[in-house]
């Protein structure tokens, strides 16, 4: 199991990265947003070692490449296309949809239709698992916001004192 | 300062993010928050993957219009990153539209053609580690990496001599499906996951950035260039399958010449 997270982890931390400079990210983005990339990845593996579901090891793969690039885009201050694009690619259907045009044009309609509608549920559940990611990370700066506002009008109060 | 000089920045903002990969709603977004710094009232922008379009009222009550056809080059996401910079500086009131626009005719103006060593690099890494995610050994990360870095090299040849993405699409899919199935025959005791190579080195080729701009432009509303996103994923996805598929048929015809 070890090993096989390892290996999961690093060759998606290469695939990552190779597609970090292909679609020319920031040089300073290149090691973050694949290491974000693995971790999403590897979790997406592990799911799927302990039985989950593919769809739901890959919304829960997206939710965490989301959170992980809306982190990072904050920190870096670099655009999110960067950390999302990036994160996600390991499940992005690419080979799926490639899959079922091969299919469908070696003269297969079931089973390309079979490997068209299991990509578009890939699609969905990435689509699920982003704005997920998107809505608590927002949840999560607000909640923030609103504690330092408090730390600030507690402060700015005269007489107050913490309980 | 003539109001109409204002559409210049907020042109080549949108412009240069569209071309270089970026989403739509970054488009609009931009656009709007470099126009509501500049002072402009009624700033409205309507972004689609092929053209842009602007408009601002003038004081004198006039609208200033827009109309921007574009051409999506090469993906630079640096590029897309820098001038959201530009206009996050324009919003904070650290830059006025001159230098605004002096600044963005300078990342425009900038010819950075990435090395081809470093994209040939890249496509390797990529290619060997995809080829592992998808079911692949170590010896597959090897072999699928050079094949990786093949195609680049060819695509990249293919490139210089003003061939369009298309042809370099179905050559590179052809030969990325033809070689490792004709090294399995020829020799099977090398034992090569055969699919996973094959899956590596398509990776590079198929159309991640597309989909996941179709998923964001779709999550946010933006059904039109959602759609248009998620044809050109599924275009570039079927001229991958059909490079691939001449390379089987033709590994039919050479199978009995290879036995």
């Amino acid at each position: 199991m070890i090993r096989g997270l390892l290996s999961a982890f690093v060759s998606s931390l290469l695939g990552t990265l190779g597609f970090a400079v292909l679609l020319r990210a920031p040089r300073r983005a290149w090691i973050p947003a694949s290491v974000s990339g693995a971790l999403a990845f590897t979790l997406y593996w592990f799911l799927m070692q302990v039985g989950a579901s593919e769809a739901s090891a890959i919304f829960c793969g997206s939710l965490a490449g989301s959170v992980l690039g809306h982190i990072l885009s904050m920190r870096m201050k670099l655009i999110g296309t960067i950390f999302n694009a990036l994160g996600i690619v390991a499940f992005v259907p690419g080979l799926g949809l490639y899959r079922c045009m091969e299919l469908l044009a070696m003269g297969n309609p079931q089973e390309g239709v079979q490997a068209g509608v299991a990509a578009m549920v890939s699609i969905l559940m990435i689509a699920l698992g982003l704005s997920m990611g998107h809505w608590c990370f927002r949840v999560f700066r607000r909640s923030k916001r609103k504690g330092r506002q408090e730390k600030r009008r507690r402060d700015s109060t005269p007489g107050f004192t913490a309980s | 300062m003539d109001q109409k000089q204002y559409m210049r920045p907020l042109e080549l903002a949108g412009r240069l993010i569209m071309e270089n990969g970026g989403e739509t709603y970054r488009v609009e977004e931009t656009v709007n928050r470099m126009g509501a710094a500049f002072g402009l009232k009624g700033v409205e922008s309507f972004a689609v993957p092929s053209g842009i379009f602007l408009s601002f009222e003038c004081d004198d009550g006039s609208t200033e219009t827009a109309v921007l056809r574009v051409h999506r080059g090469d993906t630079d996401l640096e590029r897309v990153d820098e001038v959201n910079r530009i206009s996050r500086q324009v919003e904070a009131g650290e830059l006025n539209c001159e230098e605004a626009l002096e600044a963005l005719e300078e990342i425009a103006g900038e010819n950075r053609i990435q090395s081809p060593a470093l994209r040939m690099a890249a496509a390797a890494v990529c290619s060997g580690g995809f080829a592992v995610m998808f079911g692949g050994t170590w010896k597959d990360f090897l072999f699928s990496s050079l094949l990786g870095l093949f195609i680049e090299g060819i695509t990249e040849l293919l490139r210089r001599h003003h061939l369009q993405s298309m042809v370099s699409l179905l050559f590179g899919s052809f030969l990325a499906t033809l070689i490792p199935i004709c090294v399995s025959a020829l020799l099977p005791g090398l034992s090569l996951v055969t699919e996973a190579i094959i899956a590596g080195a398509l990776m590079p080729m198929l159309p991640g950035l597309a989909m996941t701009n179709a998923v964001s432009d779709t999550m946010r509303g933006d059904l039109m260039s959602g759609i248009s996103h998620f044809a050109e994923a599924v275009l570039t996805a079927a001229l991958v399958a059909g490079g691939a598929l001449v390379a089987a048929a033709q590994f039919r015809v050479m199978g009995g010449m290879i036995r």
